[in-house]
């Protein structure tokens, strides 16, 4: 999201008359101001970008000689079970960390801001709590919640669980991304035109009908911009399930981010986890592109 | 415009990366000429790196070798056990590359041109002869730099870690077993007697795989140290689809369903199932030596140890080794330190340390403490030849593989044939 830096527009027609070396000045001045910005993605954004991407296409232990391997370490991306998988669960956090989050922010949302509490602060406050911790320590806390001699008082715990162990780990990312969801919310709900909830009641809509046609499409943006944090986040979570499952039991939690760590620095396979690591940031891109045409305004 | 620019940004960063990753040649050939025996007499500095759990003995070995050279000195740090199995490659490479470094395993340090062989050194010394040979033998890598067993030595042992079963006496006593079960058959059934009688028979942790332990005992004790051996060190032909592995892999299967083994194995890491069993949780628990002193204060006179059971005694073991880093300026005085690891001096900071010293002599643990059982069984174990690698370091992947393989297993998602099947394949990537 560090790329927004925008040209100026361009003052078409006043300056025609100018003589042609001003008027080329003209055009490289904006460049200049986009340099500074240019410089560091370029250096730590774009160039470590291609040089992964060419990494992708070698066999290399990131130390020792590298051999050429073409293509086929995507080939494997898609061809090996156990990495083809990983994407899956990848694309199904998104459940977790975007649609629940979003969903939740916006009943609670609707809610606070119809009736405003005293304890406003320390509500926003208690729910935002998760988007400061590090992910680190939310996931050894939640380890030990969901373990049998956690607060849950669970007969077993829920991380050695074939069918509990994914959607545990989920509902952390759940736990996480509410916070923020409902702040961008509830914001957003702030700069509605009162007018319109206005017009909806004297047109006699209850509470849900004024939710669903005038609370939801008032905040298309808002929901653009939450579902873009959130579903990154999604795919590209690696904190949390390391340190929760390291992608256990068998391979029921194991996501890219988890597999790339291990292709580098267990399997030594620098060049495979680069090819995944492209493919994973090719499929958000895609996403995020999607998304962006679905939430466009009209 | 903008797509000149772009274009003009790929080009460029095009250029930059345009030429292979890493090195292009390969490592350079390892010195051969004569080498000096002796720490050298002029003023040397060398640099250490080890782990926290392998250095506490290693800093007190350093301060008994620097008291006997004084104009040595050896500068020790240390980075915790995941973090310096991740780094360590790249630290060897380096320009501040360290002198001596603490192998945990083989891994690519020698296919990699990293590590220096130490063939010259041990034959000066004579450490052939004064360790047994399978206390070296995962330390000699053939030409091939991944076959294990065979060729120069690399890295000389300092201490010894051994994998065997923990036992709580007074639940043992309880249920009517006063010794050390001598079969695989008397194991089970005093895991029956445990469960009839309400307890938690075998404490497992295997969130981190280490329920592999217990098949690689089994598997071990039926087909033999030396047969067991050869998959370990990748030997070309070797299988996992052996009769003791079999038996291993559905013996861990039924003890699952029957209940012996705690539900949420695959939940609880080592730390936390050694927690449970020294809080009376466990009759039977499988781990090494590096927890004795954790479940010997927990446990107090009740911690017992024992081999594991079998025709003859095997274990699963390792030593802690150090390496002299190929880009070493002295590795005269560095080998001089290896040579220093077997002395009586260094053997006893090991073994104060939790580490089985290379001479069980020097060994002497106060009697009736699980340190004195643990002693013992070692001596059995050299004695019977028994002591084989651990199965998660046959390749650098071994370990992951281990850990979602038996997960599937305890969990009913696979059967033993799958299980054999699933960890030979992996097997074959890096030895077929």
């Amino acid at each position: 999201m560090a790329d927004t830096a925008v040209l100026p527009a361009r003052r078409v027609g006043r300056e025609t008359a100018a003589p042609p070396r001003r008027r080329r000045r003209g055009r490289l001045t904006p460049l200049l101001y986009v340099l500074p910005a240019l410089i560091f993605y370029a250096a730590f954004v774009i160039v470590p970008w291609v040089h992964s991407l060419w990494i992708s296409l070698w066999e290399w232990n990131g130390i020792g000689v590298a051999t050429w391997a073409g293509l086929a370490n995507y080939i494997e991306v898609f061809t090996d079970s156990a990495l083809r998988s990983s994407l899956v669960h990848a694309f199904g956090f998104i459940v977790f960390y975007s649609v629940l989050p979003i969903g939740i922010g916006l009943v609670l949302a609707a809610l606070v801001a119809a009736t405003p509490w005293k304890a406003m602060p320390l509500i926003r406050t208690i729910l935002f709590l998760p988007q400061i911790l590090p992910l680190v320590a939310v996931g050894v806390i939640w380890k030990w919640i969901y373990s049998a001699d956690g607060p849950l008082g669970l007969d077993s715990s829920w991380l050695g669980d074939f069918a509990l162990a994914y959607p545990a780990v989920g509902l952390v990312g759940t736990w996480v991304s509410t916070g923020l969801c409902f702040l961008l919310l509830l914001s957003g709900i702030g700069k509605i035109e009162p007018s319109l909830y206005e017009a909806a009641k004297v047109e006699g809509c209850g509470p849900i009908r004024e939710f669903w046609h005038v609370t939801v499409p008032g905040l298309r943006k808002e929901i653009a911009v939450a579902a873009t944090v959130t579903i990154i986040a999604a795919l590209a979570s690696f904190d949390v399930v390391y340190v929760m499952t390291g992608g256990g039991p068998g391979y029921t939690t194991m996501v890219p981010g988890v597999q790339i760590y291990q292709l580098v620095f267990t399997a030594g396979r620098v060049g495979a986890a680069c090819a995944l690591a492209t493919v994973l940031s090719l499929l958000t891109c895609a996403v995020m592109y999607g998304l962006n045409r679905l939430t466009r305004e009209r | 415009m903008k797509i000149d620019k772009m274009l003009a940004i790929v080009a460029v960063s095009a250029l930059a990366v345009a030429c292979a990753p890493g090195s292009s040649e390969a490592p350079a050939a390892q010195p051969t000429g004569p080498v000096r025996t002796g720490a050298p007499a002029e003023k040397v500095t060398l640099s250490l790196v080890s782990t926290p759990e392998s250095g506490a003995a290693i800093k007190a070995v350093i301060a008994a070798f620097q008291a006997k050279h004084p104009n040595i000195t050896i500068n020790y740090t240390d980075t915790n056990y995941d973090d310096y199995n991740k780094s360590l490659n790249l630290s060897l490479t380096s320009d501040q590359a360290p002198d001596i470094a603490l192998l945990n395993s083989v891994g690519t340090t020698v296919k990699d041109g990293l590590v220096r062989s130490l063939a010259a050194y041990e034959k000066a010394y004579g450490w052939d002869k004064t360790y047994p040979s399978t206390q070296l033998a995962q330390w000699r890598v053939a030409a091939d730099g991944s076959t294990l067993g065979s060729g120069d030595l690399y890295a000389a042992p300092a201490g010894f870690s051994l994998v065997g079963v923990y036992y709580n006496k007074a639940k043992a006593a309880k249920l009517g077993i006063t010794a050390p079960p001598a079969t695989l058959a008397d194991f089970e059934s005093a895991l029956a007697k445990a469960k009839a009688a309400g307890e938690l028979p075998l404490q497992l942790g295997n969130a981190q795989g280490h329920a592999a332990f217990t098949v690689q005992l089994i598997g071990q004790s039926q087909d033999g140290a030396e047969n067991a051996a050869k998959w370990t060190f990748g030997h070309k032909g070797a299988s996992f689809d052996t009769a003791g592995n079999r038996s291993g892999a559905q013996k861990l299967l039924d003890w699952a369903q029957k209940g012996y083994l705690p539900k949420d194995a695959n939940g609880v890491d080592l730390q936390g199932a050694v927690t449970k069993f020294t809080q009376g949780e466990g009759v039977f628990f499988i781990d090494g030596n590096w927890d004795a002193a954790k479940i010997g204060d927990g446990l107090k006179a009740e911690a017992g140890f024992f081999a594991f059971p079998g025709a003859k005694a095997t274990a699963i073991g390792t030593s802690v080794a150090y390496a002299i880093s190929a880009k070493s300026e002295s590795p005269d005085a560095a080998a001089a330190f290896l040579d220093f690891l077997h002395s009586p001096e260094a053997s006893a900071e090991e073994f104060k340390a939790g580490f089985m010293p290379a001479d069980p002599a020097a060994a002497e643990p106060e009697t009736d403490t699980v340190m004195a059982d643990i002693v013992a069984a070692w001596t059995k174990v050299n004695t019977d030849d028994g002591l084989v690698g651990f199965n998660n370091n046959a390749t650098a992947t071994m370990n992951d593989k281990l850990t979602a393989a038996t997960q599937e297993l305890i969990g009913g998602k696979s059967d033993p044939a799958g299980f054999i099947t699933a960890i030979q394949d992996e097997w074959a990537k890096t030895h077929g």
